[in-house]
Formats: C-alpha cells, structure tokens, sequence
C-alpha cells in the first residue's frame, strides 16, 4: 500500500452507501466530477477521513506516442490495468456496487429486477444477460414503476426499496443506459411488499404460462441470488423468507418481453390481494 | 438402525411443511419437500425406521413403508443432513424412486410426495451478480453455468474448476 501512496494523488472523495464508506482517489482533479456519477444510487457524501473500502484510480496520460494505462486498484488489489479509460470505470462502477451489494449494513442485496405495480412489488431473480433486464423495460413501458433492473434491496421485514440506476440495456454488443422516465415510465419510491416472484429466463417461441412454487422453492431460487448469503446467512435467510412466506412464486419460461409483461400486469393484482390474505 | 439428524452448523427455517436446511459448513443450501422434512425431523437417533415409515403415513394420510424412509435417508445422507455413522451402509446406497414408484403403483401425484432433497450451492457475492456461462473452460469452481436451460444458473449447474459445467448438488454429474 505504501507503495501506491506514493502515487501522485491529488483528489479524492468518500461517500457513504447503505452504511459503507467508500474513499476514491484519482491523480487527475476533473475526473472526480465524472466519478460520481458512477456511485450507487442514495450515495451521500461522507464527511470523516476513514472509509472501508479504499478505490486508486490513476489516469494513463498519453504523451507524443507513448500512451500509459489507467490502472485501477481496490485496496492494494488491481482491478484494471487498461488503454480503455471507460473500461477502468466501468470496472469501477460495477465493484462499488458489488462492494454495496455485499457488505451493506441492515440491507439485503438480490440480483434481481424489480417493478412496483399499486402499492406492491414484483420480483424477477436472475443473473446478468438473463432477460430480466429486457422483461423490467417491458413493464414499465407498460406502466409499472421502476425500482430496480440490478438488485433488489430488501429489509429485514422483507419490503423492498428502489436501486433506481438507468437501466442498462443490451443492443448488439453494447449497453444503452437509459432512465425511466426515457421510456415514458417513472421510477420508484417508498419500500414496498412483495406480492410476487417471477422465475423465469427467455424461451423462443415460449407463452409464459407459470406453475406455482412452494415457498421453499421461492426461498431456495432467492437465495441463489443473494449477494450476501455466505457472508450473512441468517439475517439474509429471514429476509427472504418473509418475501416467500407471503409473495406468489411463480416458474416458467416466457417468449418474447412485451406479452409477457402484458400477461404479469394483467394478473398482478390477483397476486397483490393473495398476499395481503396470506399476511393477514 | 435409529438415524439422528445433524443439528450443528445448520439453520433451518420450516415453509408450509417444507423445510430449507442452509449449511453452514459448506454453504449448501437443501430444500426438503414435506416427505423428505418429516423423516428429518424424525431422526433423533431414538426413533427406528420402521417408526419413521409410521410417522410419515401419518403426515401423508396415505400409505407409505419403510422404503419411503429409506430413499429419504439415501437423499439426505447424500446431502450430509444426518449424522455420519448414525445410518447402516445400505443408507448410502439408498432406495431409487423407481423402486419406490413400482410398489405404490400408479398413483395421481405420487411423485410429488416421495421424498425429495433438492440441493444448490450458495454462492459467493462475485459469483451472485455474476454473468452466465455457457463454456467453463477457465472458469473458477463455482462460477454459475448452464448447458442448455438459462434458468440452471448457479442454482442447478456450476463451474467444476475443470472446465467441465456439473450440477450443483453432486460437482459430478455433467449439467444437462
């Protein structure tokens, strides 16, 4: 680490995320004002010195012909070593919210998207590139509300919050960002219950037509997903469980996103007075 | 031979009949269906199997035998859910569910009531929020996979460290 104090740092910033302190330095002022709006979504800025995770950005110059790599490093680890500067940040971007994501205090972190429709939740578990992304575009072009196309933030009560980052869409190769209010929808407020999970992953040429799952089976899928399960099992487990105890699970594969999302909003209402009776 | 269940290092939570055991010591994660939790819960190293096979009938209201609590036994030794040594070798090896199908006969649902122990490995917090693949050659042990269902993912099927995509359950059996 002595080391890499030794580099010519000259700016930094720490901000505080579900209860951890994150400190980034850069050798290069003007990049800080770029670098926030990589931070999770909620970040505030946190006023002591000490911080849990310690971020070293140092921005390759380039001069005449000789071109020098940005290199990244969480702690004394590194995580880049790069010519791509956007590919040093997107590095970034995804270990703040890793580091959030697991370490978050009172907080349980599900890969996950999440809508709100009425005054309750829906669930979609899944990993990156599967589809859940493209599913939660749907619904909120459809007229659900946006909460989440990353995590879902549960507390211990099992209600869950908005992670209103742009949502990252796929074309091609690359990744469009765009915010919800972009496509027509809105993103989200207050936390709320869950009245459904939806286990699904894309089939071509598939109708969604979902089995019920027992609320093991919902807690086992969960848990699959979520990011703090070894490092909290317990409190992550009592999370989840008040989640399944009173949300319909529902598994099966699914065609194509915008009928799908048709078919979820039609019956989510069904679902949202099912688990109001079950956690009555 | 009287089973006895393992207490240390497990956290179970009960689900409408079912049971999820998350283990600790290796952080696997075992959903027991209600049959499967019935003869766990039985297993206190005092009741017989001959008992357990009386305690599950009365749980199912339908006829079961000790067959039943034998595949339960074999699908949870599997899963390290019971006491090593507290179950003959024969455990081990374990009662099939065809074996099991063929004596009740043909009966509607009766699949969904022999014992069962599906099992995941929990994952770690990079491998949670990690991308899918579908070629493990260099991937990490446990990184998630699937050879052909998307929905495998981590859940069923992972990495074996090998370059070879197996389930979960086993690290053996290649992932369907």
């Amino acid at each position: 680490m002595e080391r890499l104090d030794r580099l010519g740092w000259t700016a930094e910033v720490a901000f505080e995320s579900y209860g951890i302190r994150i400190g980034v330095r850069v050798n290069r002022p003007e990049t800080l004002e770029h670098l926030t709006t990589l931070f999770p979504p909620g970040w505030r800025p946190s006023p002591g010195p000490v911080v849990d995770w310690l971020f070293s950005l140092l921005v390759g110059e380039t001069q005449g012909r000789v071109r020098k790599f940005h290199m990244l490093y969480a702690g004394i680890t590194r995580r880049a070593r790069t010519l791509d500067l956007e590919a040093a940040l997107d590095t970034l971007e995804a270990d703040l919210r890793q580091i959030v994501a697991a370490h978050a205090r009172r907080r349980v972190f599900v890969h996950a998207g999440v809508v709100a429709w009425g005054d309750q939740a829906i669930l979609i578990p899944g990993r990156s590139r599967s589809g859940k992304t493209t599913l939660v575009h749907e619904l909120v072009r459809a007229g659900a509300v946006y909460y989440s196309d990353e995590f879902a933030v549960l507390d211990s009560a099992g209600r869950v919050f908005p992670f209103a980052k742009p949502l990252s869409l796929r074309e091609g190769d690359g990744i469009r960002r765009c915010r919800a209010e972009e496509l027509g929808g809105v993103s989200g407020g207050p936390p709320l219950r869950v009245s459904a999970v939806i286990l699904t992953e894309h089939r071509a040429g598939a109708r969604w037509r979902p089995a019920r799952q027992s609320a093991a089976a919902g807690l086992l899928a969960l848990l699959g997903h979520a990011v703090p399960i070894r490092l909290r099992p317990e409190p992550t487990l009592s999370a989840l469980e008040k989640v399944v105890s009173r949300a319909a699970i529902l598994k099966g594969p699914r065609g194509e996103a915008e009928p799908t999302a048709r078919l979820i909003l039609e019956r989510a209402a069904d679902w949202g007075r099912g688990a109001v009776a079950r956690a009555g | 031979m009287k089973p006895r269940a393992r207490e240390a290092g497990l956290v179970v939570r009960e689900l409408e009949g079912e049971l999820l055991v998350y283990d600790l010591e290796v952080h696997r994660a075992h959903r027991l269906n209600r049959s499967a939790a019935v003869v766990f819960q039985g297993c206190d190293g005092r009741t017989s199997v001959r008992e357990l096979a009386d305690r599950l009938q009365r749980a199912l209201g339908r006829p079961t035998d000790e067959r039943w609590v034998r595949l339960a036994l074999g699908r949870l030794a599997r899963a390290g859910l019971l006491e090593s040594g507290s179950t003959g070798p024969d455990v081990a090896a374990g009662v099939s569910r065809r074996e099991v199908m063929q004596r009740a006969g043909r009966v509607a649902g009766l699949t969904l009531l022999l014992p069962a122990v599906t099992s995941i490995v929990a994952p770690t917090p990079a491998e949670a929020a990690a991308s899918c693949v579908v070629n493990c050659s260099g991937q990490a042990f446990g990184t998630p996979c699937s050879n052909s269902n998307p929905s495998d993912c981590g859940v069923v099927c992972v990495c074996n460290g090998a370059g070879g995509c197996v389930l979960a359950a086993d690290g053996i059996t290649p992932c369907p």
